[in-house]
């Protein structure tokens, strides 16, 4: 039978503009001269598929849900989460000139973001660290502009992670789906119910559907017929499941290396109850990896992968220009 | 800024006659709002911007990542457009409606650039020079101010020499994302997956107007590759007919530095008004027709008898009265009309309502 690898779409950032607001002031008051890092949080929420309505009904686009950061991002307290979205835990450096941000050592400050993934894993065996982001900055206050770049430190797979081509994954709530309607309607309302929505959970399904923690993970009792790993997706791509997929994978292989070649994985796509006929958004497939080929008991960290590309699809930062938004000189040029 | 402290809170309810609304009902239609559409939230804003007449938890309404799937400026305006007004289904998910409807202009009309199937052309953004001049000719008499030369344009390759292709090495394991033909997934969906990354988002925030008493819009919008939209692109979002007129950048007013586009509130109550009359007369005859049959009673969203609020006296004392519409939908309704002003962005999450 025909197998692929599975590929992971990227996880794309996005920072709001009072992000920017609240670091310039942060800098100018707190941090000053310093280039220390500074904890902050974020949110990504699940990927959608948006009915084109110009295109007439069945037309769906798909919108991949972004790493968001904003004014919020700075505050200790958890940031509060819209409907569908969940939390993500980040430092952000910034420099003090465009010669240091150039010039910083990257490969250091990724690898010890990965490093600390990767002892959350084996010490603490919690999941709260799987999904956190690295940020390096430079923010130009005379021009308004504001060079960034965004980590997502993903643990790679060796050897990779494989899917059968024929189902690949597949959607939900169908009869050929091994979640049927009534079973994601449970899923649905006990994640509700539970007012937080998990980054990474557990759906078991014994005597009716219940949802764990991951950390809860028995590969005496979770079998792939009975469990499956469900993540909150930000992708929208039909055959690609989003970017957290991967350090959760890491994860399980790392504490549970013989329970976990094959594994059955929900994409959780669904913000909201499906409305009229559109069906379940969540995606549903069975990835493998050959045992043959597995370096059981390696206690070395694999190699991560995550810098963001920029626009044009390179590794390099972005800039966010706020100067049409924030100088006095054009905005006054534009209040005709 | 000086008039909208000097003028008064409103305190009685003149929704039905004037279009307007007071804070009190700006929070219960807010409320409204977030409970049956929870990608509404309530915000509480910078707190030394609050507004004492709002509670300091419920300052302004805010929805983020609303997908923009077009430009406003790129969809056909003809004179055939112009008839082309359709009725809209406007009531309940439960009950279905009939007699109750929205008209939706410019219901048939093709985009004449772009489609989902043709993903190529939306990310196809002239660049600002090139845009300045298309909109100062197009809209006519009407000045961008100056326009910035060339040289002042934001090059986002403006540190070319930092890609660094050693950062990492390439990976079996990542999604490369480009363009892709239409894929038909299992369950029939079909989903333009080449548009992923082209596709424009705003936040769009709600305050309150003291002054005009009504509520406003404000927009902050992101291009596809999610870096802030300029003013100008902004504007290619705007209808138009309210393009540098009704819609204007300009500081948030919970916010100590953060400037948004928004839409003017001078003629929203005027609007409203005439909108709220047209719905309110059939809300009435439908809860007439209700009271008649009372067994075939529809679960009816303008209608609901909830408990508080300063309805309670007259649903206390006239109970065979009809009480019409419910000031709780104004934002539901209120949204509908800001999509005709921005057409192409999808703020009215309520259209499967």
């Amino acid at each position: 039978m025909a197998t692929a690898v599975v590929q992971f779409a990227p996880l794309p950032s996005l920072a709001h503009p009072s992000f920017w607001h609240r670091l310039t002031q942060l800098k100018l008051d707190v941090l000053k001269l310093s280039d220390a890092h500074v904890d902050i949080n974020a949110t990504y929420r699940v990927g959608r598929l948006i009915h084109d309505r110009e295109s007439g009904p069945g037309a769906f686009i798909g919108v991949g849900g972004s790493l968001a950061v904003e004014e919020d991002s700075f505050d200790q307290a958890h940031p509060v989460l819209a409907i569908g979205s969940v939390a993500a835990k980040g430092i952000v450096k910034n420099y003090n000139t465009i010669e240091e941000f150039r010039t910083a050592d990257k490969s250091k400050l990724f690898n010890e973001a990965a490093d600390k993934i990767w002892t959350s894993i084996q010490t603490t065996r919690s999941t709260a660290f799987l999904n956190s982001f690295l940020l390096i900055t430079f923010a130009d206050l005379k021009k308004y502009r504001y060079y960034y770049w965004f980590a997502f430190p993903a643990f790679t797979s060796t050897p990779a992670w494989h899917i059968d081509v024929d189902p690949g994954w597949i959607g939900t709530g169908t009869s050929e789906s091994s979640l049927d309607d009534a079973q994601m309607n449970s899923i649905f309302t006990q994640m509700k119910s539970s007012g937080i929505l998990l980054p990474y959970f557990l759906v078991r399904v014994l005597n009716g559907i219940s949802i764990g923690r991951l950390e809860d993970y028995d590969p005496q009792t979770d079998t792939i017929e009975n469990t499956a790993i469900g993540f909150v997706d930000p992708s929208a791509q039909p055959q690609n499941p989003g970017w957290p997929l991967r350090n959760l994978l890491a994860y399980l292989r790392t504490l549970h290396p013989k329970a976990t070649y094959k594994l059955r994985i929900l994409c959780w796509r669904d913000a909201d109850l499906p409305r009229g006929n559109e069906g379940w958004k969540s995606r549903l497939g069975t990835i493998f990896i050959d045992p043959q080929g597995d370096p059981v008991g390696s206690p070395s960290r694999p190699t991560a992968v995550g810098w963001e590309k920029n626009v044009q699809g390179k590794l390099a930062p972005r800039m966010a220009d706020l100067a049409p938004m924030m100088d006095p000189v054009r905005l006054a040029n534009q209040a005709v | 800024r000086v008039r909208d402290y000097l003028s008064p809170v409103l305190k009685e309810s003149k929704f039905k006659e004037n279009g307007t609304i007071n804070p009190e009902e700006f929070v219960a239609a807010g409320d409204f709002l977030t409970y049956k559409f929870p990608v509404w939230s309530w915000e509480k804003g910078d707190p030394s911007k609050s507004r004492e007449f709002l509670p300091a938890d419920k300052q302004y309404l805010v929805t983020r990542g609303v997908p923009c799937l077009r430009r406003a400026t790129s969809l056909a305006y003809t004179d055939a457009d112009e008839d082309a007004e359709r009725l809209l289904s406007f009531g309940d998910s439960s009950g279905g409606s009939d007699g109750d409807e929205w008209v939706e202009t410019h219901a048939g009309r093709k985009p004449n650039l772009d489609s989902a199937a043709n993903p190529g052309e939306i990310a196809d953004i002239p660049d600002d020079s090139a845009h300045d001049d298309d909109l100062a000719t197009g809209v006519e008499g009407i000045s961008l101010g100056t326009v910035p030369p060339t040289s002042e344009i934001p090059d986002i390759d403006d540190i070319p020499d930092m890609e660094e292709e050693d950062l990492e090495e390439g990976d079996e394991a990542t999604a490369v994302m480009k363009p892709t033909p239409n894929v038909v997934d299992a369950s029939q969906v079909e989903v333009a997956t080449g548009n992923l990354l082209q596709v424009r988002t705003y936040d769009v925030m709600i305050t309150y107007d003291k002054y005009y008493q009504t509520p406003r819009i404000w927009l902050l919008g992101y291009d596809e590759n999610r870096t802030p939209l300029t003013p100008s692109q902004i504007f290619q979002d705007v209808s138009a007919d309210h393009a540098f007129k009704t819609v204007t950048i300009e500081p948030f007013p919970n916010s100590a530095s953060l400037q948004a586009a928004s839409v003017h509130p001078c003629k929203h109550a005027s609007v409203m008004k005439k909108v709220i009359e047209r719905m309110n007369n059939s809300v009435v005859a439908e809860q007439l027709a209700q009271q008649k049959a009372p067994k075939e009673k529809k679960k009816w969203p303008f209608a609901r008898r909830t408990s508080g609020g300063k309805d309670d006296k007259t649903a206390a004392g006239e109970d065979e009265e009809v009480e019409g519409m419910r000031v709780d939908f104004y934002l539901v309704v209120f949204l509908k009309f800001i999509a005709s002003i921005v057409p192409t962005i999808e703020v009215d999450s309520t259209t499967s309502f």
